[in-house]
């Protein structure tokens, strides 16, 4: 399976001007945990709610300041074409929770962890399925007559 | 996906119970009226570049000159 037929939300991008009060209203409007910033048709940084958690409410920052300053790069990507095993990878390497799609130089979309662990349990169910299947509806061969 | 401007985009709730979340289409940045769009969410006006996923889709309107 590639990458991209994973991408089940879409993706929201911001340009780097704009400020930390407006993204929080995109993120809260668009329903979104996570924002890419992009100058241009550039990927430039990402934020996450995490982000303006710790960089913004914690430290005091104010919310008209602009979004690059509190976002988080280089962003860690992954090709849209390539291999899901690619992003499981890159996810355990970094420790990430969200992955930039890209195609080529164009942002696609935000991969999350969250979809990978849905499209796991949903994968481990199919193959139980067929097992759980066997144990409770045992199919027995008739016992073969004996021979006199 | 294909969009023109003043198009709504329709996105799914994503849990049991979310609501649909909409945005007007306010430019088209992609190629041959492709995404990402330029877009304004809801009612407060914020805009976004949006890069459309499964689980959106396209309200086309008519446009009258």
């Amino acid at each position: 399976m590639r990458t991209v037929e994973m991408l089940h939300r879409s993706g929201v991008g911001v340009a780097p001007s704009r400020t930390i009060r407006e993204v929080a209203g995109v993120m809260e409007q668009a329903g979104i945990g996570s924002v890419a910033v992009v100058d241009g048709d550039r990927l430039i940084g990402i934020v996450t709610d995490r982000d303006l958690v710790r960089r913004v409410l914690a430290c005091g920052l104010r919310a008209d300041a602009r979004i690059d300053s509190v976002m988080t790069t280089p962003v860690i990507t992954v090709g849209a074409d390539e291999a899901l095993e690619a992003a499981f990878g890159l996810f355990a390497t970094h420790g990430l929770r969200r992955l930039a799609v890209m195609r080529g130089d164009s942002f696609v979309g935000m991969l999350t962890i969250d979809d990978l662990l849905v499209s796991v349990v949903q994968q481990l169910g199919s193959l139980a399925r067929p097992i759980t299947a066997e144990i409770l509806f045992a199919q027995r061969d008739p016992a073969v007559p004996a021979v006199v | 996906m294909r969009a023109s401007v003043g198009d709504r985009i329709v996105i799914h709730g994503h849990r049991t119970g979310e609501p649909n979340r909409d945005c007007e289409v306010l430019e088209i940045r992609g190629p041959d009226g492709g995404p990402p769009f330029l877009v304004r969410w809801g009612d407060n006006g914020h805009e976004a570049l949006f890069f459309p996923g499964s689980d959106a889709f396209v309200e086309h309107y008519e446009h009258t000159k």
